[in-house]
């Protein structure tokens, strides 16, 4: 079936208004929760006891 | 000290409620992991086979051509739907959604359903690619799979992408790290690209040009909207976690990922400059396209930077090696594709062989080295064992590392004299076509070069899936690190 005329995308049109929103509200709630504050603790959230920060992780296998 | 009541850090909570164990995550995702890493090096392989009949087609047509399958349209389209559908969505689907489970610190549940999503996605490629060989694809680059293997790739891509976006909502901890954004805007990304240019093309095709914008603006967004979210997110996570040391600038990285949201998606129309489309849409893709520069420079000046002083550590590391490879190749990349979308220089590149060395440079030597990077750090974690052969290890880098670089300086050179000939009335077609040729050998080579770093990689990979439990009982439970090697040289 071809698309005639605009009106044919019009559900198209709708998700990409939903899209659009969603892209909005998640700037938002990120500003909202504190995603964009504290940006130097938040880089360290990688790090855990079994893999901590100050250790090198990864290395070539080494012959026996 | 921070407070106990807004707790980043699960990991290291005394709490054990909220406490979990990396270990205990990554033996919830092993079997969707493996098998997804299986299929993408099975795809990669296939794929790598495609390419090698294509580029020696290129420049010797006769070569293989008494097989209607086996000429060069439908393989190259099956080249492009193995790497792009097999090997990287695979790839993705394993490195990807591993990293998403590692920071959401939540064991992922249901995994069956995530295997067999797996399944259904490896079928349906496989249908497609078979439909693609034999005839039945569709004329619209980027999109060949024929229609009736579609519906089975979209259906199964939902039941993946929707597990991640689960994970997500019962994550621990309040924060959300940057690698986080990175993949769950891809896996929101991804099927609304998808679905759109398939019922805007395939089911429902609208007018003339209009096909071609979203053509294009799909085509160019897998590659800046999937790939390079998800390749970013590996490298965001992988540099500061192998070094030991946080990300240089954690503001930078949420700069990056925001700017690149905003920017990218207008991108793709670049491809059309000098095409018969409204004007203003062409500027408005160009504008985006030098925009990117942003987002780029802000990327590369946070990787850099997070690994200054620390060079010996990367060079020892396998994984890193290939992601800080990727890293600086997807600064290259992203300048040159800015500068090629000015008019100017798009009016020698376009239609040439640069665009496709340009290409190549993008999901090979930035996406397709990180996520390797990617599988050298996940496999050992998962298995609990190391890899067995660092001889292979650097023939697979140094195999791909060569013969990228050949392909993409070949190409380019080739591709930019190549269009500046055509711009010369005076020289016959036929000729500028004849002068490609000793640059198409080149890339022909280049693929043996990377031919040979795949095997080594499966070879490596095969090797400690099914040989390493005899390894393991042999020499007991390996170290991952050889912790003090490490220390002489930190």
């Amino acid at each position: 079936m071809d698309a005639e005329s605009y009106t044919d995308l019009v559900p198209l049109i709708f998700i990409a208004v939903v899209f659009f929103t969603v892209a909005v509200g998640a700037l938002y709630w990120s500003s909202k929760r504190g995603q964009l504050r504290d940006f130097d603790k938040q880089a360290r959230t990688i790090f855990t006891d079994e893999e901590p920060e100050g250790e090198v992780s990864d290395s070539f296998p080494e012959k026996k | 000290m921070m407070p106990k009541s807004y707790n980043y850090n699960p990991y290291s909570s005394p709490s054990d409620a909220v406490k979990a164990e990396l270990s205990e995550i990554d033996a919830s995702i092993r079997s969707a992991a493996i098998f997804f890493v299986i299929s993408a090096i099975g795809w990669l392989m296939l794929g790598t086979i495609f390419a090698l009949l294509a580029a020696v087609k290129s420049h010797s047509p006769d070569f293989a051509g008494a097989y209607e399958f086996l000429t060069f349209g439908r393989v190259r389209s099956a080249h492009l739907n193995s790497m792009a559908l097999g090997w990287a969505s695979n790839i993705i689907f394993a490195v990807g959604l591993w990293i998403m489970a590692r920071l959401c610190r939540a064991p992922i549940q249901h995994k069956g359903i995530l295997l067999i999503a797996g399944i259904f996605w490896n079928i349906g490629l496989t249908v497609g690619v078979f439909g693609i060989l034999g005839g039945d694809m569709t004329s619209v680059e980027w999109l060949e799979i024929p229609r009736y293997a579609t519906p089975l790739l979209a259906f199964s891509y939902t039941l993946i992408g929707v597990w991640g976006v689960i994970a997500f909502r019962f994550r621990k901890g309040d924060h959300v790290y940057v690698s986080q954004w990175y993949i769950l805007a891809a896996l929101f990304w991804f099927p609304w690209l998808y679905v759109v240019a398939q019922v805007m093309i395939i089911w429902f095709p609208v007018r003339g040009v209009v096909q071609s914008v979203t053509n294009w603006w799909f085509a160019h967004n897998v590659l800046g909207l999937w790939f390079t979210p998800m390749a970013l997110a590996t490298a965001y996570y992988l540099i500061p976690k192998v070094l030991g040391r946080p990300i240089y600038s954690y503001y930078l990285s949420v700069l990056g990922f925001w700017s690149l949201a905003i920017f990218y998606n207008w991108a793709g129309i670049h491809h059309l400059i000098g095409g018969p489309i409204p004007v203003w849409l062409i500027s408005a893709g160009i504008v985006a396209s030098v925009m990117m520069v942003i987002p780029v420079i802000v990327v590369g000046i946070n990787h850099h930077m997070s690994i200054l002083g620390m060079h010996k550590q990367v060079w020892r590391s396998p994984t890193l090696r290939f992601v800080v490879f990727g890293a600086i190749s997807y600064t290259l990349v992203s300048l040159i594709g800015s500068s090629m979308a000015l008019r100017t220089v798009n009016e020698i590149t376009h239609f040439t062989h640069f665009t496709v060395g340009h290409a190549h440079h993008g999901v090979y030597a930035f996406f397709t080295m990180i996520m390797f990077g990617g599988v050298y750090y996940m496999m050992p974690r998962l298995l609990k064992c190391e890899w067995p052969s660092a001889g292979l290890i650097k023939i697979h880098f140094w195999g791909c590392a060569i013969g990228i670089t050949i392909m993409v300086v070949a190409l380019q050179v080739g591709g930019w004299i190549q269009g500046m000939e055509m711009k010369n009335a005076e020289i016959p077609f036929l000729e500028i076509v004849q002068n490609t040729i000793p640059w198409l050998k080149a890339r022909s080579v280049s693929g043996i070069f990377l031919t040979a770093g795949h095997c080594a990689f499966a070879l490596n990979l095969f090797w400690m899936l099914f040989a390493a439990g005899a390894l393991r009982a042999k020499e007991g439970p390996t170290l991952l690190v050889n912790k003090e090697k490490v220390n002489s040289i930190v």
